[in-house]
């Protein structure tokens, strides 16, 4: 069997081989990303059927856990390896042409920036060690910052500057309740200090908790914490914004799970965790009404469903997860797909206002499609994916009987009437205003592929659930099950 | 005791400058410091009273160490600490550069 170091090792040496590359010949460097994320995406998925029956631990350096840095690729990592891997390889080859238009310099920064942050995220799924954690973290932070800023604008730098301000004090935070964790355990693997963790008492174990989960929620959006987000999805290229809206927040939900449920396994946070999710999906849709910016509005929508992934979780049921988890991949190819339209749209109309879109449907009609598409999986309409995600959030919410998470479920409704508002606007203005009839002119063929591949995949799992539905359980009861992961690394 | 009161004093302070200051460059001296205050706290985790360096020598028997993981930990940190800096200061440059200060209060074209 491969090794799974491969996943990181591979794109992180192919990253610092770019600039290298470069001196060969200038136009290796844009077709590196495209294959490391498709070398990624074969083993990711020829790892899937040995996870879904166990584990794998990878020890470094020929100690034996808890004393080395280890790997541990359960069937959660290897589900967001495999959506970080998709979602590279597909952005990627739309980026082959998209980041060239206009460029006045070489892109080969680009190129590696964008390597390093997925470098980052695949870290971060696959580690068993929570300093390792944090260091894959900043380098999938570094490296988004970088790229917010890439095009070097006035609001491309603004954003980059707020962003990377945030993003600083988050990783403190997180630093200070690694050493706060060493400090009590002596250990920094995760299943190490989980098995024993319950030697030290509650109050204690809070301020390391609350550091943990504010420092990842920076990252991963969470609602008195993503100030940074609508600015730095939206002066970002758009390549960027649908890597950072489709995979970084996601990793960032992510690490927080990994606290809160295997790291500390604490139950009494999980109705705080589905009350900040419900803020969190209300906060992101009002604002998302109100915007005039389309790239703005797509931005302030992923806050919304971060807000739905995070309630799922906080449902803390078996299928609540799954159905959380089913929520980060319908998110992560519905969003994708969105700020890849939106790229080419804003592109063409030159600018992004959501009223310039009139007549974009008969200009541009295939990549009006697959943004409608996008637009209506987010919004959750059958056969869409994003129907059966959140289909199965709120059965799950109201399949637990409670009062509270009855008024949850019927507020989580609501903020999906306030989306079908703003989404279904948009698709208006795209088929049925007329613009000044323009002549046709699609995005290019290398952008629409990978824009297809993601309808195509939409669809087919928003019919055929199943297809996905045996790795979100294991998924779902690897978060759950704490002793097993336990024991499967120690 | 007195470490971890140097080193949240410091985080304090640093944390007290980024929320307070206007100036871009003394925002991004308060990261630093903060940065700082948090190595400090690391490195007094793994402290041992009177303890020497964790270097083993032939012939040096048993000695009392201070624990070598929070310092391999503070040198991963300082690395990221220093490419942060880097960041930020080159960010700060191409601010200047746009609006022609560094006054955090005129720079505020993106909005909720």
């Amino acid at each position: 069997m491969v090794s799974p170091v491969l996943l990181i090792a591979v794109p992180l040496g192919l990253a610092f081989a770019v600039p290298l590359l470069r001196l060969i010949s200038r136009r290796i460097p844009k077709y590196i990303p495209p294959v490391a994320m498709l070398f990624n995406l074969v083993l990711s998925v020829s790892l899937m059927s040995s996870t879904l029956k166990e584990a794998t631990v990878v020890s470094i350096g020929g100690w034996d856990p808890p004393f080395c840095i280890n790997l541990v690729v359960d069937s959660l990592s290897i589900l967001f390896s495999v959506l970080i891997a998709l979602v590279g390889f597909l952005v990627s080859i739309y980026a082959l042409d998209y980041i060239e238009m206009g460029a006045t310099e070489n892109t080969e920064k680009y190129h590696m920036l964008y390597l390093l942050l997925l470098v980052g995220a695949t870290g971060v799924v696959l580690t068993g060690d929570i300093f390792n954690l944090f260091v894959f973290f900043e380098i999938l932070c570094i490296s988004s910052y970088a790229l917010v800023a890439y095009l070097g604008d006035k609001a491309g730098v603004e954003s980059g500057i707020k962003y990377l301000i945030q993003g600083a004090i988050g990783s403190s935070l997180i630093l200070i309740a690694i050493g706060i964790l060493y400090g009590m355990f002596g250990s920094l693997n995760i299943a190490d200090i989980a098995s024993n963790i319950n030697s030290i008492g509650s109050i204690a174990l809070f301020i390391p908790l609350a550091l943990l989960v504010t420092g990842f929620g920076i990252e991963g959006a969470l609602f008195p914490l993503n100030g940074w987000l609508p600015d730095a999805h939206s002066s970002a290229p758009s390549s960027v914004s649908a890597i950072l809206s489709g995979i970084a927040i996601g990793v960032g939900i992510y690490a927080v799970a990994r606290v809160i449920f295997t790291l500390f396994g604490v139950s009494s946070i999980f109705p705080f965790l589905a009350i900040l999710g419900v803020l969190t999906l209300l906060v992101g849709e009002a604002s998302a009404f109100k915007q005039n910016n389309l790239k703005r509005m797509l931005a302030y929508s992923s806050i919304g469903q971060i807000g739905l992934i995070v309630f799922g979780l906080g449902i803390a049921t078996y299928h609540g997860i799954s159905g959380g988890l089913f929520q980060v991949v319908s998110h992560a190819l519905g969003k994708s797909l969105l700020f890849m339209a939106a790229g080419y749209m804003i592109y063409r109309t030159g600018s992004m206002d959501i009223s310039a879109l009139k007549g974009i449907g008969e200009r541009m009609p295939l990549t009006s499609i697959a943004f409608t598409i996008g637009a209506f999986s987010l919004v959750g309409l059958p056969p869409f994916v994003g129907f059966a995600s959140k289909f199965l959030i709120i059965q799950s919410a109201l399949l637990k009987q409670d009062v509270l998470f009855f008024v949850l479920a019927v507020l989580v409704l609501l903020a999906t009437v306030i989306e079908v508002a703003y989404f279904l606007r948009v698709c208006q203005i795209i088929h049925f205003k007329e613009g000044n009839n323009q002549k046709k002119e699609d995005a290019p063929l290398v952008a629409l592929i990978p824009m297809f591949i993601l309808v195509s995949l939409i669809i087919i799992i928003g019919i055929y659930p199943n297809l996905v539905f045996d790795f979100l359980n294991s998924a779902a009861s690897g978060l759950l099950d704490k002793l097993a992961y336990i024991e499967g690394v120690l | 005791m007195i470490y971890y009161i140097g080193a949240f004093g410091l985080v304090f302070i640093g944390l007290y400058i980024i929320l307070t200051k206007r100036n871009l460059i003394k925002v991004i001296i308060g990261l630093n410091i903060l940065d700082t205050g948090v190595n400090l706290f690391l490195i007094s985790v793994g402290y041992v009273r009177e303890g020497t360096a964790p270097i083993f020598s032939r012939g040096s028997g048993q000695v009392l160490m201070v624990d070598p993981v929070p310092q391999a930990l503070v040198l991963t940190s300082i690395v990221i600490g220093v490419a942060v800096l880097a960041l930020a200061l080159s960010l700060a440059i191409m601010l200047h550069k746009h609006y022609g200060t560094l006054n955090l209060q005129k720079v505020k074209e993106q909005k909720w």
